[in-house]
C-alpha cells in the first residue's frame, strides 16, 4: 500500500517559487492498479518520483507499507528502491550494454551469483517475450521492445510496486496496447502494485482500477475507473473522458437540430450493467405517446463492465414525455436534459 | 642535413616518452577530477558546492596559463619532483600539469553526456553513487571518453614540441635546434611530416577504438 499525506513539492526557479505539488491525499491499494492523470506540468512526474525518493517531497508524508520513507538512511532508501520497479518514457536503458546486460544490472548490482543471474535474466525475457533478442543491443530495437527490456529490467529485483512513468507516451497505438497488456499481466501474475503516471485517458480506460485528476499539483478527482468515467464532475475530469468516449452530438447533427427549430426535447441517457441490454425504447414508445430518435450513442466497456451513452430526441405532448421520463428513470437508466446543444 | 638518421628516431622516441608519460600521468589526475567535476555539479549525484566551485576555479587556472609559461613557471616545482628542470623527464612534470586539467575537462564533457534518464534508472534501481559512476556512467560515455582522450593525446604530442624550450628532447626540439636556428629546411620538413603521420595515426587508433567500445 502507498499512502500520500499531504505531499507537497516546492521548487526554486529563480526567485520564484513553483508548486509541483500543492498537498497530495491519495492511497493505493496493494495489488490495485492507479492511474494518475493530468496535463503537462500537473505535477504527475513530481508525484510518482516522492515513491521511490527521486524527489524528496517539501512537504508531507509517502508511507510504502506503513513506513515512511522520507525518514530512511540512504541504505534503507537504496534497499526500499529495489522493491519499488520503474519504467520510464523514454525507457532509460543503457545502450551500450546488451538487452540480457541491461536486465541483468539490478542483480549485477545486488551482486547476485552469475547462475542466478542467468536463470533469473533468462526467464524474464521469456516473460516479456524477448527470449531470442537478448544478445542485442537496444537501438537495434523497436520502441516496444525498449519498454519490454525496461520492464524485464523493473522486475528483476521481484518488486511489490511497480511505476510506470509514462510509459506507453512514446508508443504507437498498437505497441501501447500490448504493453499495457503485458502490464495487466504482471499485475495479475505477480500481485505487484502498480502506479501510473500518464495524460492519456485511453491507458487509464484499458487496465487501471481507480484513477485520479491532478491539476496544477492538486488531486482534483479521484475514484474508481467507473465512476470517474461515467460521471465526471471537474471540466478537466469531463475534457479527458470525452478525449476518449465521445459523448457528445456530432457537428453537423448539431447544426440540423439548430436549424428545425423544434422544442422537442433532447435527453442524455446512460446505462450501465444490466440496463444496457433491456429494450426500453419499443417499450417506451409502446406504452406512451412519444416517439424516439437517436441523435448519438455507443457503448463501451468499462473495467469490464458494459456502459452505454445515448443522446434522444424526445417529440409528442409534453405530458406524455413528462410520464415517459419517469417511467424510464424507474428502470435504471441515469437521465439528464441536455438543452446546452440547442441555442 | 644536419641531421643523422639515429637522430631522429631518438627525438621521435623521446616525442613519444614524453607524450605517453605525460598522458599516462594526466589520466590518473585528470579522470578522478572529470568524474568529481561532473557527480558535484548542482542537482547530480553527489551535489557538493564547494568542492565544485574549488575545483572548477582551479582548473580554469591552469587551463588559462599558455604551456610555454606554465613550464617555467613551475621550474622549481618540477625540480621538487625530479630532481632537474631540464631534460625529457623534466619536461613530463609541466606537461601532466597542463593536460591534467584539459583531460578533467575533456572527462566531464563526455560524462555530461549521459542522458540523465540513466542515471534516473540506476536511481531507482538501488544503485550506489559508486556503482551509477562505474557501471552506468562510464560505459555509457565510454566511446565518447575514448575519441575526448584522443583529443588530449593529439594536444600532448603538440605541447611535448614546445618542452624543447627546456631541453625536453623530442621532434619538436629538433626542429627548433636544428630547423630553425640551423636553417636547416629538410629537418624541419621531416620532423613536421613524422609529426603529421603521428597525429594521423594516434587519431585513426582513437576512432577505431571508440567505434569498439560503443558496446562494450
Amino acid at each position: 500500500m502507498i499512502q500520500f499525506e499531504g505531499v507537497a513539492k516546492t521548487y526554486q526557479s529563480g526567485k520564484q517559487e513553483i508548486h509541483a505539488l500543492n498537498g497530495i491525499d491519495l492511497t493505493v491499494e496493494t495489488g490495485e492498479i492507479f492511474g494518475v492523470i493530468g496535463f503537462s506540468g500537473a505535477g504527475k512526474s513530481s508525484l510518482i518520483r516522492t515513491v521511490n525518493l527521486l524527489e524528496r517531497p517539501s512537504a508531507g508524508r509517502v508511507l510504502i507499507q506503513g513506513k515512511d520513507i522520507s525518514t530512511l538512511s540512504s541504505k534503507e532508501i537504496r534497499t526500499t528502491r529495489k522493491d519499488i520497479g520503474m519504467i520510464f518514457q523514454h525507457f532509460n536503458l543503457l545502450n551500450s550494454k546488451t538487452v540480457y546486460h541491461n536486465v541483468a544490472m539490478p542483480l549485477l548490482l545486488a551482486k547476485t551469483p552469475k547462475a542466478d543471474i542467468e536463470k533469473q535474466v533468462t526467464d524474464l525475457l521469456d516473460f516479456v517475450g524477448l527470449a531470442d533478442q537478448a544478445q542485442k543491443y537496444p537501438d537495434q530495437l523497436s520502441g516496444g521492445q525498449k519498454q519490454r527490456i525496461g520492464i524485464a529490467r523493473a522486475l528483476a529485483t521481484n518488486p511489490s510496486v511497480l511505476l510506470c512513468d509514462e510509459a506507453t507516451s512514446a508508443l504507437d497505438p498498437q505497441t501501447t496496447k500490448s504493453i499495457l497488456d503485458l502490464l495487466r499481466k504482471i499485475n495479475k501474475e505477480y500481485n505487484i502494485t502498480i502506479l501510473l503516471i500518464t495524460h492519456e485517458m485511453g491507458v487509464i480506460r484499458e487496465i487501471c482500477d481507480k484513477v485520479a485528476v491532478l491539476e496544477a499539483g492538486k488531486v482534483i478527482e479521484q475514484g474508481s475507473v467507473f465512476d470517474i468515467f461515467s460521471n465526471p464532475q471537474q471540466p478537466t475530469t469531463k475534457r479527458f473522458v470525452r478525449s476518449v468516449m465521445n459523448d457528445e452530438l456530432p457537428d453537423s447533427l448539431l447544426a440540423q437540430i439548430q436549424a428545425a427549430e423544434s422544442d422537442n426535447a433532447i435527453y442524455r441517457l446512460q446505462f450501465t450493467g444490466t440496463s444496457v441490454g433491456k429494450p426500453f425504447m419499443s417499450r417506451v414508445s409502446r406504452d406512451f405517446k412519444v416517439d424516439l430518435n437517436v441523435l448519438f450513442g455507443n457503448i463501451t466497456e468499462l473495467q469490464g463492465v458494459p456502459y452505454g451513452n445515448l443522446i434522444v430526441e424526445f417529440s409528442g405532448e409534453p405530458s406524455e414525455i413528462e410520464l415517459a421520463l419517469s417511467s424510464i428513470r424507474e428502470s435504471d437508466i441515469h437521465i439528464e436534459e441536455v438543452n446546452n446543444y440547442v441555442s | 642535413m644536419s641531421v643523422n638518421y639515429e637522430q631522429i628516431i631518438e627525438a621521435l622516441w623521446e616525442t613519444i616518452y614524453m607524450t605517453g608519460a605525460a598522458f599516462s600521468f594526466s589520466l590518473l589526475i585528470g579522470f578522478p577530477l572529470g568524474i568529481l567535476l561532473v557527480v558535484t555539479r548542482k542537482g547530480h549525484l553527489l551535489e557538493n558546492e564547494p568542492v565544485s566551485k574549488v575545483l572548477n576555479i582551479v582548473i580554469n587556472i591552469f587551463r588559462s596559463v599558455p604551456f610555454i609559461i606554465l613550464m617555467v613557471a613551475i621550474i622549481p616545482l618540477t625540480r621538487l619532483i625530479v630532481g632537474t628542470s631540464i631534460g625529457t623527464a623534466a619536461a613530463i612534470v609541466p606537461l601532466v600539469f597542463y593536460a591534467g586539467p584539459y583531460i578533467a575537462r575533456l572527462i566531464e564533457n563526455s560524462l555530461l553526456e549521459v542522458d540523465k534518464g540513466v542515471i534516473e534508472a540506476a536511481q531507482a534501481m538501488g544503485a550506489t553513487p559508486m556503482q551509477i559512476i562505474f557501471r552506468f556512467l562510464i560505459p555509457e560515455a565510454l566511446s565518447s571518453l575514448v575519441l575526448a582522450l584522443t583529443i588530449a593525446v593529439v594536444g600532448l604530442i603538440g605541447a611535448s614540441a614546445m618542452a624543447g624550450a627546456i631541453g625536453g628532447g623530442g621532434l619538436g626540439d629538433l626542429a627548433i635546434t636544428y630547423g630553425y636556428q640551423r636553417f636547416d629546411t629538410l629537418v624541419m620538413f621531416i620532423t613536421v611530416a613524422i609529426l603529421v603521420v603521428l597525429v594521423q595515426g594516434v587519431q585513426s587508433l582513437g576512432n577505431v577504438l571508440s567505434r569498439t567500445v560503443r558496446r562494450n
